[in-house]
């Protein structure tokens, strides 16, 4: 465990996600500063909260006028989506110690998940490594919201451009499944499902609700045509025992 | 933001973010997971990816102020679709939705 191959490795699956983090990191840090937050402050939340869309979430809310406990269940709520990612690492992280389970799943994000788990189903990744991807991020977005929020309105990147590097990371990790017709079921539902929630007013546990109608659609997909849903289930099943120390 | 309204912000968002993060690894880890329930983890990155898509992309009302704002980020987000496709690279993904985003703001003023 963190040898020195295994932080290497890491870090060059790191890399892009940094990168990322820098382009979205340095906008985040500049709308904290407009709101009136020090760097401590967009230190604390990018540490111990670690969430893009969250910290995006709280000075847009807090400009728009809502109050504190609106905000917090907003972020909340949005954040629910972090039950889904936790729950399917738990077969790699079977056989990892408390802590080190425990550390990992506390710094996942949409982009490392993504990552990471690209990186299980191809065999040869393991816990630690998936949390120096995850630690490694981490320090990329804490270092990059605490510049922004230094600078502050120094520098005027338009926040809706820099924003859209997100965007684009999750049309990437979206493109990359694998689509089968399980998948593309649970793919299409979701969307459809994200809409409609906002179209009904439930913008804030919209992606939540979205993501869960869209795997059990395609859970129901895969019952009802059982033979051409297969391939779905491998990803799944590959990935456990994958942990070589 | 006074300091009181960021405490309890930030200790809020915490609490229910690690709890989100956190709990749900520990009341599954170590056990044999049932078949049905593996597949709907592998059914999960699919689903999740394109809900945060769909989140990023769609509203609705979206046309309301005209088709060339709402149009830009679509453009842009097939643009990142095909780099994705061709390239599998996060990084080239994000330069490229990035770039294409600012042209068409750009010369859409």
């Amino acid at each position: 465990m963190f040898s020195r191959e295994h932080i290497l490795s890491a870090f060059s699956a790191a890399v892009p996600i940094m990168l990322g983090y820098v382009a979205i990191g340095l906008p985040c840090g500049i709308l904290g500063n407009t709101i009136g937050l020090n760097p401590l402050q967009v230190a604390l939340l990018s540490i111990l909260l670690y969430s893009g869309a969250g910290q995006f979430m709280i000075p847009n809310m807090f400009l728009a006028g809502s109050g504190v406990a609106a905000i917090t269940a907003s972020v909340s709520l949005v954040n629910t989506r972090q039950m889904l990612y936790a729950a399917s690492f738990a077969p790699q992280c079977a056989d990892s110690p408390r802590w080190l389970s425990a550390l990992f799943a506390a710094s996942v994000t949409d982009e490392s998940y993504g990552v990471n788990t690209a990186r299980f189903a191809e065999g040869n990744w393991s816990v630690d490594r998936a949390l120096m991807v995850n630690l490694f991020s981490q320090s990329s977005w804490t270092i990059s919201n605490i510049v922004g929020c230094a600078v502050g309105a120094a520098v005027d990147i338009p926040v809706s451009i820099a924003a859209f590097a997100m965007t684009a990371i999750f049309i990437c990790l979206l493109v990359t499944q694998k689509f089968t017709s399980a998948n593309i079921v649970a793919m299409v539902v979701a969307m459809a499902g994200v809409y409609l929630c906002k179209a009904l007013g439930l913008t804030g546990p919209a992606i939540l609700i979205g993501a869960i109608a869209g795997v059990v659609c395609a859970l129901a997909f895969s019952a009802i045509f059982p033979r051409r849903a297969t391939p779905a289930t491998t990803a799944a099943a590959q990935t456990s025992g994958g942990d070589d120390r | 933001m006074s300091w009181n309204e960021f405490w309890f912000v930030l200790v809020g968002c915490v609490l229910a973010m690690w709890a989100c993060r956190v709990i749900p690894l520990f009341l599954l880890k170590g056990r044999e997971l049932p078949d049905r329930l593996a597949q709907a983890l592998g059914f999960i990155p699919p689903a999740a990816f394109a809900a945060l898509v769909a989140n990023d992309l769609l509203n609705p009302g979206m046309f309301d102020a005209g088709v060339w704002p709402a149009a830009i980020p679509l453009v842009a987000a097939v643009a990142s679709a095909l780099v994705a496709a061709k390239t599998r690279s996060l990084l080239w993904t994000a330069v490229t939705g990035v770039a294409v985003y600012a042209a068409l703001a750009f010369f859409a003023v």
